[in-house]
């Protein structure tokens, strides 16, 4: 019997697969496809304190291994999330992580009281880092915005906070270090790397958007390499590590890096059921291994 | 409604059969699928032995057999999936998820009413379903259906409707088989006849048609049921790529809130 627990903040996850939020619904749609209650952490989509309908289609395209996206953050907004889609997520047997996203200060830390003062959520994920919506970015490629964000936020909640951080930066580790003196319990990364897409017989972009974020394997690379970059720097920081991940070979990898656990996104994409085939696949490179507790990966790569 | 779980299968393939120029009929065995599948369901399928394509590509179900256990679909080829599909043969596999789609069609249990189906190209195979489902259920319903397309070749599944003893109806755009014209030109004078009262449109095909199929409904008071197409990569309602908007000012997705739509709900 192998040991898969690992603890990000006050969280103890049965085993280190989260999914990445905007890539999993609110869970209730997931219920036809898996067992909810095997997840290590579920993490619902971005949640905004009024509704939002998101961008115009089409709002997805494939790319080579890959797809860009530009949704919008489309949602019913946190009372809807709270009276609709949280009873649901009460009875799922593993942590809820609900990922926030405001236009300002203020309307983080609404979000953040809001879900404080209700029962079945155990952590935020603060999203400062969308690439799809005006304003998206603004906090998370300045250094002094995100300590600004994250220290307020950290003011009004006692729950695990975890700050998502762009790729599309000059120096991602500055961001994630200001996030955790802040008062970040954990950081996640990468979200998308924006990108665009032409159709040339057309001569017009394939986005409505023209912009979108780009994901699934053709960013893991890039994705690898922040992870450890930022593992580096913070070493007892615990990350959450995404980008590509379609495979458990591909999750243990960025165990490897440095990323105390990691979450599966556009792989749900394409074969719903890859989170619980990446679960599986760890158990059983561990046994092959000779891997006693997952946690001796965490940061275990060497030249 | 279908809330049945939603597997990844991968099916051996029986068959794969040229019926029309560049369409073909594919039969696989998952005797899961075929006990489960409503007409109005689909399967988004995965040809790729490399990333490119690099997401699945939705179909719906054309035949289920829960006797043998086999499976149908009929698609056309238009791209990189299709292509990939084309040259599977008897004992390849195919990866697909299924069943999927949330709202699916829903017959009214009047025995008086008329169901009328109204196809366009590769949009005619699921109502070959739902009309053999009507069958078994209902032997003695009253089922009238029209065929359209551009030219007499791409008039599909004639035969299977011929053999399943419906009275069909045709229209091409350049008259070489039934009236020359569209869809709409056959539905405006069955409506007429049959009275408006006692009609039901099913309707799936190119959205042009169905947009003409569903405002001729809602100008003569005839509910119509569409099945909307539009690219669905997850096809379990978490991508949020295939969003429609309804005249109610929702945004719903068309995988789990579709794909079945009144007509007169959606903004086309």
């Amino acid at each position: 019997m192998v040991n898969t627990k690992v603890v990000v903040g006050k969280l103890s996850l049965k085993n280190p697969v989260m999914t990445a939020s905007g890539t999993f619904g609110f869970g209730s749609e997931m219920a036809r496809v898996l067992d909810l209650g095997r997840l290590g952490a579920c993490v619902v989509k971005s949640t905004s304190k009024e509704a939002r309908v998101g961008n115009a289609t089409p709002r997805v395209v494939e790319t080579s291994s890959g797809i860009l996206n530009a949704i919008g953050l489309q949602n019913g907004g946190v009372e809807n999330f709270i009276n609709e889609k949280l009873p649901f997520l009460r009875t799922v047997d593993t942590p809820i992580v609900v990922n926030i996203v405001g236009n300002d200060v203020s309307e983080y830390v609404y979000l953040a009281q809001r879900l404080s003062d209700v029962e079945g959520v155990d952590a935020l994920e603060i999203n400062i880092s969308c690439p799809n919506v005006k304003h998206g970015c603004d906090f998370s490629v300045d250094a002094n915005l995100t300590s600004e964000l994250v220290s307020e936020v950290r003011k009004v909640t006692a729950l695990t906070l975890i700050t998502k951080l762009s790729p599309n930066v000059t120096d991602i580790v500055s961001i994630g270090r200001a996030a955790v003196e802040a008062g970040s319990d954990a950081l996640s990364l990468i979200n998308t790397l924006v990108g665009t897409a032409i159709d040339a017989k057309k001569r017009k972009f394939r986005l409505a958007n023209i912009t979108g974020g780009l994901s699934g394997p053709a960013i893991k690379p890039v994705a690898l390499r922040l992870v450890w970059q930022v593992h580096q720097a913070l070493p007892s920081v615990p990350l959450i590590g995404m980008g590509g991940i379609s495979s458990a070979t591909d999750a243990i990898e960025f165990l490897l890096a440095g990323a105390t656990a990691v979450a599966v996104g556009t792989s749900t994409f394409v074969t719903p059921t890859s989170v619980i085939e990446i679960i599986d696949g760890i158990e059983d490179y561990m046994t092959t291994y000779g891997v006693a507790d997952v946690n001796e990966l965490i940061g275990a790569v060497t030249r | 409604m279908n809330s049945h779980s939603i597997s990844h299968i991968v099916a051996e393939v029986v068959d794969n059969v040229l019926v029309a120029p560049n369409h073909y009929v594919i039969t696989f065995v998952s005797p899961y699928l075929a006990e489960v599948a409503r007409p109005g369901n689909f399967v988004n399928i995965l040809t790729a032995d490399s990333s490119d394509p690099f997401l699945r590509k939705p179909f719906s179900v054309f035949s289920a057999d829960t006797d043998t256990g086999h499976v149908q679909l009929l698609y056309s080829v238009v791209g990189g999936t299709t292509k990939r599909m084309a040259v599977k043969r008897a004992g390849d596999t195919l990866d697909l998820i299924g069943p999927l789609g949330g709202r699916i069609f829903e017959p009214p249990s009047e025995r008086s009413v008329t169901h009328i189906m109204v196809g366009g190209g590769y949009g005619v195979p699921p109502l070959v379903f739902l009309a053999h489902t009507l069958l078994t259920d209902k032997p003695n319903c009253k089922i009238k259906f029209i065929v359209g397309a551009r030219d007499a070749d791409l008039l599909l599944c004639l035969d299977r409707l011929d053999e399943m003893g419906i009275s069909t109806h045709t229209s091409t755009e350049n008259g070489t088989h039934g009236i020359q014209g569209r869809v709409t030109d056959v539905l405006t004078p069955m409506i007429h006849e049959l009275g408006h009262a006692n009609c039901f449109v099913y309707c799936c095909g190119p959205t042009p048609m169905m947009k003409a199929v569903g405002d001729l409904c809602l100008q003569t008071g005839v509910s119509c049921q569409v099945s909307v197409e539009v690219g669905m990569p997850c096809g379990v309602g978490v991508c949020m790529a295939c969003v429609i908007d309804l005249k109610d000012g929702r945004r719903v997705r068309c995988c789990t809130d579709g794909p079945v739509f009144d007509s007169a709900e959606v903004v086309w």
